[in-house]
């Protein structure tokens, strides 16, 4: 008789979800699928409001990524005012860019993932959290909250307030850098650089340890699909859309943000309320791809900045073939390699002599009736996609968010994980905890993920106390 | 001594923003230069790194299992195991944990709450419940800090007058 496997709720990320495993009759893996159990909504009720609000209302999307939905909403709304905004404002909002990627990715290394790789996937689950972590290596520890209070602090200094700052606005930003608080910032950089580069070190030094992991994490083949410079190199504000295939070929290059419709389709299904983006000549789910730290890297031709384009010749050896690195496993390097390049970049910014120069916001009203704002979250590519009517007020809102793009991949990689780990005739804590760690590969942020698409299936279970359905309701 | 305030909550989530706004009003008071107050959303990992760095640290939330507008203060200590809802934000005594185990100390804490009445949709606006507590949550936080910090009478007198007062928002 087949049974289920519930992982509920799924550790270690952020938001509300649950991996389910079918497994046949013989204890094998038959099906794998991961589950966003939490709705949002932020499509629907964001239609009537005046468009200005977007950017202040997407940013109460997530807790964690607000600045992310702030740029991108922001960059929207520039289009909607048909202004490009002062090259100093550019620079600004890209140093606040960086010092999120730093945040963000100093939590999901330190915090979520390293118990994992420090601990062990077969420790004990009682000790094989943050505690766990500090015990053994409490100097690594002290080193992760440092760095993400590097980036933190960078953030609040820039936005000026500590809870959803409001300094980024359609047109720029609403004030100017000035000398005091850029070298505030200047004076943290060095200290994180050094932080950043030991763990890099530590990092590679643990990565032959986890040669099975590598080899089942999240392998089989996809693209991959981020921001370039127009040069080709990294980027994680503006550029243009890059899609490599998992030979390293390039399939799309140089796309325009604003044709992303043309290449990127968005499907449902029945059991999640996260959207499942795909690259629409391929049709889904054949275009499948992946977005985040690893496909930067991967379609990048270099970082530009002293250190991290060491690293990333470091990173592309990781791939014997001299292809794309295709392991999910590697997102943890490539998150370590952006970190580097994120300190070094705000650095290089920040010492620009026009940092300071108060021209820093253009000034509008709404010119166009449709505004495209993408730029590069710490998960991924993140596009915010508004229509306005003629008082400005938003009439349709589209919301493709980084975690989601990764939705096939990560569905792909618990099954790949499963087939490999999971023996449903002798369970070990273990081998769950392995098909956890692929979704974490990923740092969903499931907040952000949660929209829908058109009418969604949904499906209400009332529960009692001891878990049992007593009622159910379905709507197809 | 040196203290941290640090008041917590949602600022759109009606009565949850009485932490946050607590501590801005803290903050606009003439408090003595060893006092920090921050407002936060919610209570993240690098907080860790200011809480060692003081004798005492008071948080400030609100209370949705007390009675609307019920100020209540009790001791905080240091506990592994308090739940966090999410990985990415954390209870105070989880973080006073990560204190005590990654610096071999933690400094002495006070939870302030007040029972909220209203948690809807709502920016930075306090049901009048929660209005009055919130005169009360400030006073408590100040006589926690006069008793312990020794300040001198003119301490209370100037910060109730900011009390009374307060901000506008």
């Amino acid at each position: 008789m087949s049974r289920t496997i519930s992982i509920e709720p799924v550790t270690r990320i952020e938001g509300h979800a649950r991996i389910t495993l079918q497994l046949a009759d013989t204890g094998e893996v038959e099906d794998a699928r991961f589950h966003l159990t939490q709705f949002r909504g932020f499509e629907k009720f964001c239609e009537g409001r005046p468009y200005r609000e977007m950017p202040a209302l997407t940013a109460r999307t997530c807790g964690i990524c607000p600045v992310s939905h702030l740029l991108a909403s922001n960059k929207a709304c520039d289009d909607l005012l048909a202004v490009k905004i002062p090259p100093t404002a550019e620079k600004l909002r890209r140093i606040m860019n960086l010092a999120q990627m730093v945040q963000s990715h100093a939590l999901s290394f330190f915090h979520l993932s390293s118990p994992d790789l420090l601990l062990g996937w077969d420790s004990d689950p009682a000790k094989r959290n943050i505690f766990g972590v500090m015990e053994a290596d409490p100097d690594l520890a002290r080193k992760g909250i440092r760095l993400r209070q590097i980036g933190q602090t960078a953030i609040e200094i820039l936005g000026g307030k500590k809870i959803h700052p409001t300094w980024v606005v359609p047109g720029g930003v609403s004030e100017a850098l000035s000398a005091e608080k850029r070298d505030a910032i200047l004076k943290m950089i060095p200290e994180g650089l050094e932080i950043a580069k030991e763990t890099f070190a530590l990092y590679k030094s643990m990565v032959p340890k986890f040669k099975d992991e590598i080899s089942h994490f999240g392998t089989k083949p996809t693209m991959f699909f981020s921001l370039v410079t127009p040069k080709g190199n990294l980027e994680h504000y503006d550029g243009l859309i890059r899609i490599k295939d998992a030979q390293g070929r390039i399939v799309e290059d140089m796309v325009p943000p604003s044709d992303y419709q043309r290449i990127v389709g968005e499907a449902v299904e029945d059991f999640t309320y996260m959207k499942f983006p795909y690259y629409k000549p391929m049709g889904y789910p054949k275009g499948i791809y992946r977005v985040g730290p690893l496909a930067r890297l991967n379609n990048a031709d270099t970082c530009g900045t002293p250190f991290a384009d060491v690293a990333l010749a470091e990173f592309r050896t990781l791939q014997d073939d001299g292809g794309p690195v295709t392991s999910a496993f590697h997102y943890h390097y490539a998150r370590l390699v952006e970190i580097i390049y994120s300190l070094e970049m705000m650095q290089r910014l920040l010492k620009d002599p026009d940092i300071l120069d108060p021209r820093v916001r253009a000034r509008a009203r709404g010119n166009r009736d449709e505004g495209i704002g993408v730029s590069e979250a710490p998960r991924g590519t993140l596009m915010h996609h508004y229509k306005i009517d003629d008082d400005g007020l938003i009439t349709w809102v589209d919301l493709v968010i980084a975690t989601g793009h990764n939705n096939l991949a990560m569905n792909q990689g618990i099954r790949e994980v499963a087939d490999a780990y999971v023996d449903g005739n002798h369970l070990r804590e273990g081998m769950l905890n392995r098909v956890e760690a692929v979704i974490r590969c990923y740092d969903p942020c499931l907040s952000c993920a949660s929209h829908a698409f058109g009418q969604m299936p949904m499906v209400i279970e009332l529960r009692d106390a001891s878990g049992y359905i007593v009622d159910r309701l379905s709507r197809d | 001594m040196r203290a941290l305030i640090i008041g917590y909550g949602s600022p759109i989530r009606g009565d949850d923003a009485i932490g946050p706004l607590a501590a801005d009003r803290l903050a606009a008071m003439d408090l003595p230069p060893d006092i920090t107050v921050q407002a936060r959303h919610i209570l993240t990992a690098e907080l860790v790194d200011d809480l060692r760095q003081v004798e005492r640290v008071i948080f400030l939330d609100a209370a949705a299992d007390s009675a609307p507008g019920e100020v209540r203060c009790r001791p905080l200590a240091p506990d592994p195991s308090a739940p966090s809802t999410m990985a990415h934000f954390h209870d105070p005594r989880e973080l006073l944990a990560w204190c005590d185990t990654l610096y071999g100390h933690h400094p002495q804490a006070w939870l302030v709450t007040a029972g909220g009445a209203d948690f809807g949709y709502a920016n930075y606006r306090l049901s009048p419940l929660a209005e009055q507590a919130l005169t009360r949550m400030l006073q408590q936080v100040l006589e926690l800090l006069e008793f312990e910090q020794g300040h001198s009478s003119s301490l209370g007198e100037a910060a109730v007058a900011g009390v009374q007062e307060g901000p506008r928002y």
